[in-house]
């Protein structure tokens, strides 16, 4: 077993994330609520052929999938990347949205795409967002559902709909703590950087040892994904309940060590962790999460990197 | 601590009589001129009451014993009167620093103008001044009879609906940097001032930036010696502590008897969260805790009283409340699922934990930055509670 993304991955990662700096980069997180608009940056996403890449296709693909998920995240990139990755080949749909009964709901607004929502239980349905009356900076374009059912087949696009979201928390974590990182060494307080005093610096690294765990299991999760393993959904799940508890931690403490300039717009963190919200609280918060894994897992447990 | 009951009493009948009824729906998503209209009118209610003030000393209109104004905090909050946030600065800062370093004549031309509605804001930190606010950089060069100041502050909350500010300025700037601080009373109507606010993660405006281009302000709006800001400053944020923090405790306790009546209603998959175990395990966690964080403040109002407050007894309640703060919003957040974050506004002139749980959350993360970090707070618990070493500094 090797959970290493694939170097062409990582490479084609590191590609996008500075092609969506060369077209804007933070800026453009900011015109998508300024114009309740998430198809900025549209077109470097047609420029690095995000739309060719089949991550149902061969594990290349999803490596390079999550890989610009990861870039995505780091930059808040407003567009529904992940979503519409993940979209269904078999239905005639732009983007995939996992959704939990009752009242299913994502951040689907803004932009004109035709859904399909797959619920936990695998059970696929079209899915038309509902007009959303709160502007963007609150609402996160997150908009009610409107549900038709379609069929029970989407175990397959279950598991690949909670893992790719999950690697574009990842880039916003990643992006949280390199923020944070040059933060506290550039700002001075009682004639020395910030991360010169020990209670900063280990605050700062158990951020990091958040972020480090989630990045491992966000890797496992996709080479299950892709071995096609029985127990992708709760590997899934794992990974999903994973990101809720280390998203906590790290924007706790990575906004405690900003001060209070970083509930300010003036700084990315703030965007970064606002535009984090929705990949957090949907389709399931923390609880919710850790209960519907239970709930799959039964006395079984995980089979695990070591398992039979 | 004795019960003044009868007091308790006419607390009570007060509330129940000049509570606005309704006024949380008016309060939401108010605007600005709405929000100042409401505090004033509530301000001159309470101050009709004599309960304003009822810290001061009684000659100014003060002069209520520590046990009634335990009683009047607490009934305030449980009649979920509204809170005094905009004359906030004005009847504990700046009032603190008047009574402890003014001239009678300071106090004379302020503290009745404060009943009057005069409102303060704080002009402390800078950007290159927060935690460490001692190194401040903004100017006050003595020219005759008057000073002329030129700077930046930051985080100064209300400044744009102020009349005065509380500012510290730098003096002497050759001397050691806890030496040559001023402190003044600063017109916010003088010339050179330019208040910009801040929107900050929820979309309020209350922080301010303030620039001073050569603000000019008269010598006899100088409060203690020149050179002695430093340790005025030390009293005026002490006045942070102790029956305000009380105060936010009894809201605190208050906003989580919402929550309880909030777990007590079916959600949107019909199902009550009070009947989960672990929701209600999570509760009678947070009652223990709630009761605890109430019990420490009390007791902080009661030794201070008696002169007998430990070093770090007010870092101590601060960080117990705050966290609590934190902890609690957002387990009410969580628990309200999507609803409670379709509640986007909360009520101007609320407390902390006004109900909008998901906006109570976020905003309840500045809690542990200013009026010292959490940082700052450990640290002083660590040196001056403890007596632990001071840490290294980096040579």
């Amino acid at each position: 077993m090797n959970t290493d993304l694939a170097p062409e991955a990582v490479e084609y990662g590191l590609t996008a994330r500075r092609a969506i700096e060369a077209a804007g980069g933070d800026e453009l997180a900011q015109a998508a609520e300024r114009e309740s608009d998430r198809r900025v940056g549209d077109k470097v996403l047609d420029d690095l052929g995000a739309w060719d890449l089949d991550p149902r296709g061969s594990a290349d693909e999803l490596e390079a999938a999550a890989a610009l998920c990861r870039a995505a995240g780091w930059w808040a990139l407003p567009h529904p990347v992940a979503e519409r990755l993940a979209r269904p080949r078999d239905l005639d749909a732009d983007a995939l949205v996992v959704v939990a009964a009752p009242g299913p709901a994502g951040a689907v607004d803004g932009v004109d795409l035709r859904w399909v929502a797959v619920d936990l239980d695998g059970r696929r349905s079209r899915a038309t967002p509902r007009p959303a009356d709160d502007p963007v900076r609150t609402s996160g374009f997150v908009a009610a559902l409107d549900i038709a059912p379609v069929d029970d087949a989407g175990a397959g696009d279950l598991a690949l709909g909670l893992v790719l979201p999950c690697w574009t928390l990842l880039g916003m974590l990643d992006r949280a703590m390199g923020l944070t990182s040059a933060y506290v060494q550039q700002r001075h307080q009682f004639g020395q950087p910030l991360s010169s005093f020990q209670g900063v610096q280990f605050q700062l690294t158990d951020a990091e040892v958040e972020r480090v765990g989630l990045e491992e299991l966000a890797r496992y999760a996709l080479w299950s994904l892709e071995a096609g393993r029985p127990d992708a959904i709760e590997d899934a799940l794992a990974l999903r309940l994973a990101a809720i508890e280390a998203a906590d931690v790290v924007f706790r403490i990575t906004h405690q060590l900003h001060g209070a300039i970083g509930f300010c717009d003036e700084t990315t963190l703030s965007w970064l962790s606002r535009a984090s919200q929705p990949l957090r609280r949907l389709p399931l918060g923390l609880s919710a999460t850790r209960a519907a894994l239970t709930a799959r897992l039964g006395r079984q447990g995980l089979a695990g990197l070591f398992g039979p | 601590m004795s019960e003044p009951g009868d007091f308790r009493d006419q607390v009570r009948t007060w509330c129940r009589e000049h509570v606005p009824a309704g006024w949380r729906e008016a309060q939401t998503g108010v605007g600005e001129d709405g929000f100042v209209a409401f505090q004033q009118a509530w301000f001159r209610e309470l101050r009709d009451a004599g309960w304003a003030v009822p810290h001061w000393p009684a000659e100014w209109g003060g002069g209520m014993p520590v046990a009634e104004q335990v009683v009047l905090y607490q009934e305030l909050a449980a009649h979920d009167a509204p809170r005094l946030v905009l004359a906030f600065v004005s009847i504990h800062h700046a009032a603190a620093t008047l009574l402890g370093a003014g001239t009678d004549e300071q106090r004379r031309r302020h503290l009745p103008a404060i009943l009057d509605g005069e409102i303060w804001c704080q002009g402390f930190s800078e950007p290159e001044a927060g935690s460490d606010l001692a190194s401040l950089r903004t100017t006050a060069r003595r020219e005759g009879d008057r000073y002329v100041v030129n700077g930046q502050k930051l985080w100064a909350s209300g400044a744009r609906h102020a009349d005065r500010c509380l500012l510290l300025a730098r003096t002497d700037p050759s001397a050691p940097k806890h030496k040559g601080i001023s402190y003044f009373l600063l017109d916010m109507r003088s010339p050179g001032l330019d208040v910009r606010p801040i929107r900050n993660a929820i979309g309020d405006s209350h922080f301010c930036e303030v620039f001073l281009d050569d603000v000019e302000i008269p010598a006899t709006d100088l409060i203690g010696p020149e050179n002695d800001g430093w340790r005025i400053a030390q009293k005026t944020l002490s006045a942070e502590r102790g029956l305000t923090m009380l105060e936010l405790a009894e809201r605190l306790a208050g906003g989580f008897r919402w929550l309880l009546d909030d777990c007590a209603r079916p959600g949107a998959g019909g199902a009550r969260p009070i009947d989960d175990p672990v929701v209600r395990d999570r509760l009678a966690a947070f009652e223990t805790e709630l009761t605890g964080v109430r019990a420490l403040c009390r007791d902080l109002v009661e030794r201070s009283e008696a002169g007998r407050a430990g070093p770090a007894d007010a870092s101590i309640v601060k960080l117990a409340y705050s966290e609590l703060l934190q902890r609690l919003t957002g387990f009410a957040a969580d628990v309200g699922g999507l609803d409670a974050h379709a509640r986007a506004a909360r009520p101007l002139s609320s407390g902390w934990e006004s109900g909008a749980w998901v906006v109570d959350y976020v905003g309840s993360w500045e809690w542990t930055i200013p009026g010292g970090s959490s940082e700052i707070q450990r640290t002083i618990i660590g040196e001056r509670g403890l007596g632990l070493p001071r840490e290294p500094s980096v040579p």
